[in-house]
């Protein structure tokens, strides 16, 4: 029988997929089931307690057919589950690199973003400023 | 600690409060702040982690439903279809708020003599003027002068980034001749004062460790503690108390730090406890001259909720649009749709604001402000790789009208830490909103096609973001008519005539922009208008 590591690791693997084109871990892969195992959140925990009996409970292998199911049927634990997963996965700075928006470093660093340059600004506001004032001013000057 | 008299009593260290209390430094009154939550030193914030994410989660979540921490008191949001987020402590909500700091428009000061909706303010835009322009100096303010938007005025420094998003957008804009503008924002676009200037980190909402965003634990408060002004934080006003003789304000009863009940006396009450927590407070200080509670004679009192209801829809383009670098806030705003038309099936109008994109993990749990989280498995895949790295996206951030119905009340039950009971939100949205969301919905659609988008994605559903009460406004407001309205037209009490309210509270209407502004601005203009007063100050 499947310890309940291997068996939540086959379901965080279908609910985050990997990309092996682009070396991507799926969830399970990422080994985020022992974390998960563990959580100490009674609702999450009893929701992950409830998912893995109820996927003991069918025949077969994980498919997403299964976690569909699981989806449907236990809705409420099915979904505290998956924001967890996210959340697990996401804070991870080496998955947010692979996702091609960098590893979003942390204060006090940052991104370099240039400023545009005056005329480049100048250039794209110009038919805005072409069009004058679009304000209503029932108080002070007309506009 | 002295529980001496003092001339001005100010509760609530946020925006508002801070603001006045700079006002009121030059009259060497002895002033002091009592504020519910403490001090967050800078280097604590989720901002200089590498799990930042999870803590919009947790502990600094814009949700005091969520956060639930000893400063917070729950809100009983359940009859309303938006819930409102803040933060307590010295800084107030502008500790997580994005910086994004339009001023409102001369047209929302009247919005009964040329719409015939809501009420006129007793002060018009050009009144006002003066204070923003203060108030974007004290603040730090970056953005392009010369918006056709507004009347002339100059924001101290230069815009920030734009972006690849903001370009692109401008361009699709451009494309359909609408208007659009960089932001102002109160974020530093060049170092100031020992402050950075922002790195473009993205995680406004949790603090900004860079010192670049113009929250008033950088701005404001460092200058108020230097020059003497006394803040006592963990201390939580139950009650505001009356001299039953004089009708006047005598002081507090609040809950310390040492966690005993204690008497403040002042000999005047300055309140900035934010749109929530303001009626929130005078619901609660009841007294026999003040049965319905304080300042209420005219049952305005939590009356007249206004948020700025919105939903977004975002474009797919070709290129990786690069959104999450720079601040969370907003990179251009277009107020095309601003203005009243009446062609459009609703009157006032609203906002496109571009906002960056959030980070993955946000994204993945259904976007800021939003809990539905994007689907799992293949489409999942699909969905991170194809589609967030290449999104720019709109919000229609719309005005909403005052009606008496959407209120502050307080709960029969629920109560924070200290026993006092909590607010209760009672909240619908009006049919003009709900117009103008659909209407805001195509126009946006329409402009992100212009810009190039491949693909649209929008809910579409009607559902406005839930985690979208930032702005809270109108619950005591301002006006001529003490039986219309909870203060005058510089903030002072008709029923009290030594209290003072300053905060989003005051509000008449809501225009469709941010409001921090113009609500320092206005706690500025009120600070002046109590000196030029000071003589005669309680007649
Ligand atoms: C996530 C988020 C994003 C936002 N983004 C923007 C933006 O981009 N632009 C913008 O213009 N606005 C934004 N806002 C709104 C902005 O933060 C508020 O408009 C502004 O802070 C309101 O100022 P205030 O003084 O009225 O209240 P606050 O700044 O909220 O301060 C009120 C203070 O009063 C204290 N208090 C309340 N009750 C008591 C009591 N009984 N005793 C003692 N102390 C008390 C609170 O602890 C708090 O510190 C945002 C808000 C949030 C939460
Ligand atoms: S992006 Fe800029 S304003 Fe936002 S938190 Fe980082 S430094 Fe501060």
């Amino acid at each position: 029988m499947q310890s309940d590591i291997e068996l939540l690791t086959a379901i965080l693997d279908q609910l985050i997929p990997a990309n092996p084109d682009r070396a991507i871990p799926g969830a399970g892969q990422l080994g985020l089931a022992s974390g998960l195992i563990e959580a100490t959140e009674p609702t999450l925990a009893s929701a992950i307690r409830a998912l893995l009996s109820e996927v003991r409970a069918q025949p077969g292998e994980v498919s997403p057919r299964l976690v569909s199911r699981l989806e449907k049927d236990r809705p409420e634990d099915f979904r505290q589950l998956l924001s967890a997963v996210y959340m697990a996965y996401y804070s991870r700075p080496d998955m947010r690199e692979k996702l091609g928006v960098g590893a979003h470093p942390v204060h006090p660093k940052g991104y370099p973003v240039d400023r545009e340059p005056p005329e480049l600004m100048k250039r794209l506001t110009a038919p805005v400023r072409a069009r004058g004032p679009i304000y209503r001013d029932p108080t002070g000057g007309a506009a | 600690m002295s529980h001496e008299p003092v001339d001005v009593l100010i509760i609530g260290a946020g925006a508002s409060g801070a603001a006045i209390a700079w006002s009121l430094l030059e009259t060497r009154m002895r002033i002091l702040c009592l504020e519910q939550g403490g001090h967050l030193p800078d280097r604590d914030f989720p901002s200089r982690r590498e799990d930042y994410e999870l803590a919009r989660y947790a502990e600094f979540s814009c949700d005091p439903n969520v956060r639930r921490q000893p400063q917070d008191y729950p809100i009983n949001s359940n009859d309303s279809c938006i819930t409102p987020v803040n933060w307590n402590g010295v800084g107030g909500s502008t500790i997580n708020f994005l910086g994004h700091w339009p001023r409102m428009r001369p047209s929302d000061f009247r919005t009964r003599t040329l719409d015939g909706v809501g009420e006129d303010w007793p002060l018009d835009y050009h009144t006002l003027a003066p204070f923003y322009d203060m108030n974007d100096a004290n603040t730090g303010v970056s953005g392009l002068a010369g918006n056709p938007a507004y009347p002339e005025y100059k924001p101290p420094l230069p815009p920030i980034p734009i972006g690849k998003l903001g370009q692109t957008l401008a361009q699709g804009f451009n494309k359909l001749g609408w208007h659009w503008w960089p932001s102002d924002v109160a974020i530093l676009s060049e170092d100031r004062d020992g402050r950075q200037k922002c790195v473009n980190a993205g995680t406004c909402d949790l603090g900004c460790a860079a010192g670049a965003k113009g929250g008033t634990n950088f701005t404001y408060w460092p200058i108020l503690e230097n020059a003497g002004v006394e803040l006592r934080t963990r201390s939580r006003v139950r009650e505001i108390l009356v001299d039953q003789r004089t009708g006047l304000a005598s002081g507090v009863l609040y809950h310390g730090a040492d966690g005993q009940l204690h008497e403040q006396k002042a000999e005047m009450v300055v309140v900035a406890c934010n749109g929530i927590g303001t009626p929130r407070l005078l619901l609660n200080s009841r007294s026999g001259l003040f049965p319905e509670g304080l300042a209420n004679r005219s049952g305005m009192v939590g009356k007249n909720l206004m948020f700025h209801p919105l939903i977004g829809v975002t474009g797919v383009f070709d290129e990786p649009m690069l959104g999450h670098e720079g601040p969370m806030a907003c990179s251009i705003l277009s107020q095309e749709f601003y203005e009243s038309d009446p062609s459009r099936g609703f009157v006032r109008g609203y906002g496109l604001h571009s906002g960056r994109s959030t980070t993955p993990m946000t994204y993945a749990l259904g976007g800021y402000g939003i809990d539905d989280p994007i689907p799992w498995g293949a489409a999942h895949r699909e969905i991170m790789d194809e589609i967030y790295p290449y999104l720019a996206g709109l919000t229609i951030v719309s005005e909403d009208l005052p009606e008496e119905e959407n209120c502050v009340t307080l709960d029969p039950e629920l109560t924070d830490s200290d026993g006092i009971p909590a607010p209760k939100i009672t909240y619908r949205l009006g049919e003009n909103t709900r117009r103008m969301l659909e209407h805001g919905e195509a126009r946006a659609s329409e402009v992100l096609r212009a810009a190039g988008a491949r693909r649209i994605l929008s809910k579409g559903d009607g559902k406005v973001w839930w985690r979208a009460g930032w702005h809270q406004m109108g619950t005591c407001r301002m006006g001529n008519d003490p039986e219309r309205s909870v203060v005058n037209s510089w903030g002072r009490s008709h029923d009290v005539k030594n209290l003072f309210i300053v905060d989003g509270s005051i509000f008449v209407t809501a225009g469709a922009v941010n409001p921090t502004s113009t609500i320092q601005a206005l706690a500025l203009y009120v600070g002046d208008r109590i000196k030029t007063n000071i003589a005669n100050l309680f007649d």
